[in-house]
């Protein structure tokens, strides 16, 4: 994935955007579960849009790539596993 | 024989390979250097263990935490998260300017990204003085011992990630970046990863 000004500006506004969402999801969402759920997932959204596009690491090797990747996947889960067990 | 691969003579086998895989565009290259990337990978690691800690304790602590949280401002740590993403904006639009050689536009956007990074220190340091005000500090309880030390490790990461873009952005002036651009992006990726590091610090304490 070439990482370019107009992706960085497309990444800049997918994030700011999923911020806005996540500090108001809970006025939308009443369910515990999806609530916790839906603001790890967007934390795994925006830290994937970090690591890929800001970081340029969807440009590097892959096992990078992946372990840069792995912590805004695993950490959000191991969370959601605490607070939903 | 000169060709499009070798336009100078002939190569070395390394050289080949290399000209072969940019060529073939699947050429991958880690950004930065090993080093940035190992300190990178250690705090990512010290930061996990404070947000499980912080998850574990909010467990075993559900009342304290709800009533912690009560007393922050979520308004705040929406601020600073904006701030800091913007910030990260500009530092990726600054590699970008600097991978095209464009000295000045590479130190604004640098600017920029100071500028949010500045954002975001006013509003935690006044998040902070508002919690003493109410008589609250490190040793109120556990909630606020962990949002003290977590908030306040993080700051400092974002006082050295900013000695490290005024360090970019006068490397920057004075065209040190015109042979090899590792040192900056390794300076870009630690700020990136500073911000990455508030983007779950956020909702974990401010929203969750």
């Amino acid at each position: 994935m070439k990482v370019d000004q107009l992706s960085i500006l497309s990444s800049w506004i997918w994030l700011i955007v999923l911020t806005i969402l996540s500090a108001f999801v809970g006025d939308v969402i009443g369910n515990q579960f999806l609530f916790i759920i839906t603001v790890l997932f967007i934390v795994f959204l925006k830290g994937q849009q970090i690591v890929d596009v800001f970081m340029e690491l969807g440009e590097a090797p892959t096992k990078w790539r992946w372990l840069l990747l792995s912590y805004v996947i695993l950490l959000p889960l191991i969370i959601a596993i605490i607070y939903l067990l | 024989m000169p060709n499009e691969l070798a336009p100078y003579g002939p190569l070395s086998d390394r050289q080949t390979g290399e000209s072969y895989l940019l060529a073939t565009q699947q050429y991958k290259k880690l950004p930065g250097d090993l080093a940035m990337w190992f300190f990178i990978l250690a705090e990512l690691t010290v930061f996990a263990v404070f947000f499980i800690g912080f998850a574990i304790a909010e467990q075993l602590n559900t009342d304290m935490f709800i009533d912690g949280k009560a007393k922050l401002h979520p308004m705040a740590g929406l601020i600073n998260t904006l701030a800091l993403i913007t910030s990260s904006f500009f530092v990726a639009l600054a590699l970008k300017k600097i991978q095209q050689q464009l000295t000045k536009p590479t130190a604004i956007y640098l600017a920029l990204a100071q500028v949010f990074a500045i954002v975001y220190i006013i509003v935690k340091i006044g998040e902070y003085q508002f919690l003493f005000d109410a008589g609250i500090d490190i040793e109120t309880n556990t909630f606020f011992t962990l949002y003290f030390l977590i908030t306040g490790f993080h700051l400092m990461h974002i006082l050295l990630g900013m000695v490290i873009l005024a360090y970019m952005t006068a490397q920057s002036l004075k065209r040190k970046y015109q042979q090899e651009l590792s040192g900056f992006e390794a300076g870009a990726c630690y700020w990136h990863m500073v911000d990455m590091l508030w983007i779950i610090l956020f909702p974990l304490i401010y929203i969750i």
